[in-house]
């Protein structure tokens, strides 16, 4: 086990931050933090990395407690803030080579480790560029670049595509892969769903400082009772149709959204089928007509009642 | 050493503001300390534009008319008090002498005898009632068996005097020279100030920001060792700045180092770098803004200087002001230079504040410094 907190509760005087949030991380994984903004994942974060005092709970990380003089513990573990934190009068080199020496002290191992992470986030064109004349994007990998330049065994990540576009957050997400695939354990904290089920071996769902849920995707999908949506537009439809629709075999609820009806079933087979001898016998007419699986958003609705994003 | 070569190079990417303040610096002490030297050298006697106005018309008065004629340009001017201050105010007369009736008789019996109307905004005004005063002086001590003997008045009068600036007997100084270093290491209190704490404070926002901060602290890099590294840089940027102010003066007056105390100089000013050090030290433990930072370099090296006598001499300041000064370590920085003693011993106590306050703003800026590393 890399990381193992236990019953963690952090207060801000009155405001409970982190709720007996437990977490385990096992080695070679990459854990995704799910939740909206402001539900504690960056807290937890923080209070692992001792960056944070907590009122109760425990930590270990490497088998061992965690604490701010734990320096063995540190040198194995990197961190990617949310925010850009790299300095400004430092050109792009320099920023990393600051930040690998303060793990690294051999100047030709820091220079070769330098290198590499320049290598690892395409960065070569910009080593003598201060950070701002770089994009959003290349400002990001730059700071992904000062977090990992050491070759952490254990890497956090809070939420480094934050306002990326599509082609850096690609880059990025491939590069977080890439590392897991190279051995490092990752913690990945994101509220985007795609990214999460993309890249995370095993999910914690968060809400109001506590995890509701853990699981691979699968296993929290299988744990609500909506296992198929289907989404379908009629031209005109009676309210008495709707009704008799409802009776149909497997289906929970029906919701409309303008002309779009999204039809629930509970877990079962031939909903499709049975949907469209529906349709052809009551001579509906429809304009379109699709299925979805059940996405995190639908675990995450179903266990707080309240979409991810909100 | 990665810290303190880092710190090193964001400090001198600051270079412009070092180099601007300190070119400002050599610039005002060049252009202000050779005004100096030169009023203390020389006295220019100018001819003023005065009006006389004799109601006496007696043989003295004519003499004292000659007299002043002599010494000023004479212009006619009207009787009446009020034309005469209104002359005045457009400055079209710099004084009026008004010689009364009875003149010859109140020389004698010593009463106020002339009145003068003067232009109090033109100092140099002050010189027609010297030359009266001097005048009759004389004629006072001429004045034997009812008369004055107005051509011993006339022979006294015409006596030149020659004058020459002769060095400090004590010490052999020149006193220009002195004030030139006076005023030079005075005015290193404000660029010493500006420097630091704008040159320093910047470049430890930056070290001292939120999640640059969360980064050093989830290293492996032992919290003692960064801050050793960090005030190792500190004080060798502060040793560069301070250097190149102390290197400035030998560099202009090297040649009359020995006529003057360079080593209280010296002492003074490295004792002065040490407490604005342990100041910017404390600020820095204050706040994290560069914004602020920015003012309080403006308004501690501006008004500190002012209070503690750097551009005003103490003397004429107010007690009420020079009450507040005391509450900063430039006030006995510059009460040092200002001594122009030749003792170490001499300066001791004012030398044992500046280190006190030095301490004082250490251990402030420890605690804080401990308070906020507290998890």
């Amino acid at each position: 086990m890399v990381v193992k907190v236990k019953n963690l509760v952090k207060r801000y005087k009155e405001i409970i931050a982190l709720d007996h949030f437990n977490m385990e991380v096992d080695e070679g994984e990459v854990l995704g933090l799910l939740g909206p903004n402001g539900c504690g994942k960056t807290t937890a974060i923080n209070c692992i990395l001792s960056l944070l005092s907590f009122d109760k709970g425990e930590i270990e990380v490497f088998g061992k407690k965690m604490s701010p003089d734990a320096y063995d513990i540190k040198r194995q573990i990197g961190l990617v803030p949310q925010e850009v934190s790299v300095f400004g009068n430092l050109t792009v080199r320099e920023n990393i080579d600051y930040f690998c020496g303060l793990y690294i002290y051999d100047k030709n191992l820091r220079r070769r480790f330098v290198d590499e992470a320049i290598e690892f986030v395409d960065l070569k064109d910009y080593v003598k560029f201060y950070p701002k004349k770089l994009s959003g994007g290349l400002k990001r990998r730059l700071n992904i670049a000062c977090g990992i330049v050491h070759k952490p065994k254990l890497i956090f990540l809070d939420e480094p595509t934050v306002a990326v576009d599509a082609q850096s957050r690609n880059f990025i997400l491939n590069g977080i892969k890439q590392l897991n695939e190279e051995g490092s354990t990752i913690i990945y904290t994101t509220h985007y769903l795609e990214e999460a089920e993309m890249l995370c071996k095993r999910i914690i769902i968060m809400d109001n400082g506590k995890d509701l849920v853990s699981g691979t995707k699968e296993e929290l999908k299988a744990m609500i009772t909506t296992s198929e949506k289907i989404i379908v537009s009629f031209s005109e439809i009676r309210d008495e149709t709707v009704s008799e629709m409802k009776k149909l075999p497997h289906v929970i609820d029906i919701e409309k959204d303008g002309d779009d009806y999204m039809i629930k079933f509970e877990n079962g087979f031939n909903n499709l089928t049975n949907l469209l001898e529906f349709i052809k016998e009551k001579e509906l007419t429809y304009t379109k007509l699709h299925s979805q699986l059940p996405t995190l958003n639908d675990v995450f609705l179903e266990l707080t009642g309240k979409e991810l994003r909100d | 050493m990665t810290v303190y070569k880092y710190f090193i190079k964001m400090a001198l990417r600051n270079k412009w503001l070092i180099l601007s303040n300190t070119l400002l610096f050599f610039f005002f002490a060049i252009i202000n300390t050779s005004g100096h030297i030169q009023e203390e050298m020389s006295f220019i006697e100018t001819k003023l534009n005065i009006g006389i106005i004799d109601n006496s018309n007696s043989p003295l008065s004519n003499s004292l008319k000659d007299y002043l004629e002599s010494k000023n340009n004479i212009i006619d001017v009207s009787p009446e008090e009020e034309i005469i201050r209104e002359q005045i105010f457009l400055q079209i007369v710099d004084a009026v002498v008004v010689i009364p009736e009875e003149f010859e008789e109140k020389v004698v019996s010593k009463e106020k005898v002339i009145e003068v109307y003067r232009d109090d905004r033109k100092a140099e005004s002050i010189q027609i009632e010297h030359q009266i005063e001097k005048f009759l002086l004389f004629a006072n001590a001429t004045h034997e068996e009812g008369k004055f003997d107005l051509n011993a008045i006339k022979s006294a009068l015409s006596e030149k005097v020659n004058v020459n600036m002769i060095r400090d007997g004590s010490r052999g100084i020149d006193k220009g020279t002195n004030e030139w270093f006076r005023y030079y290491f005075n005015f290193t209190a404000y660029v010493t100030i500006a420097c630091y704490i704008s040159v320093i404070g910047l470049v430890m926002a930056d070290f001292n920001e939120y999640n640059i901060e969360n980064r050093r602290k989830i290293s492996s890099k032992r919290f003692l060792r960064f801050n050793k590294e960090l005030y190792l840089g500190q004080l060798s940027l502060a040793g560069i700045i301070t250097f190149i102010f102390i290197l400035g003066s030998i560099i202009i007056k090297g040649k009359y180092i020995r006529e003057i105390n360079f080593n209280i100089y010296l002492v003074n000013t490295i004792v002065f770098s040490f407490s604005i050090l342990c100041l910017t030290f404390l600020i820095n433990n204050i706040t994290r803004n560069k914004f602020v930072t920015n003012c309080l370099s403006v308004v501690l090296s501006l008004g500190t200087s002012f209070i503690s006598g750097v551009m005003v001499p103490q003397q004429f300041l107010g007690d009420k002001v020079l009450t507040l000064a005391k509450f900063f370590p430039t006030y006995y920085f510059v009460r040092i230079n200002d001594m122009q003693t030749s003792s170490l011993l001499g300066v001791k106590n004012d030398i044992f504040m500046q280190l006190l306050f030095g301490l004082a703003f250490l251990l402030v800026g420890l605690y804080l410094s401990k308070t906020a590393q507290e998890v």
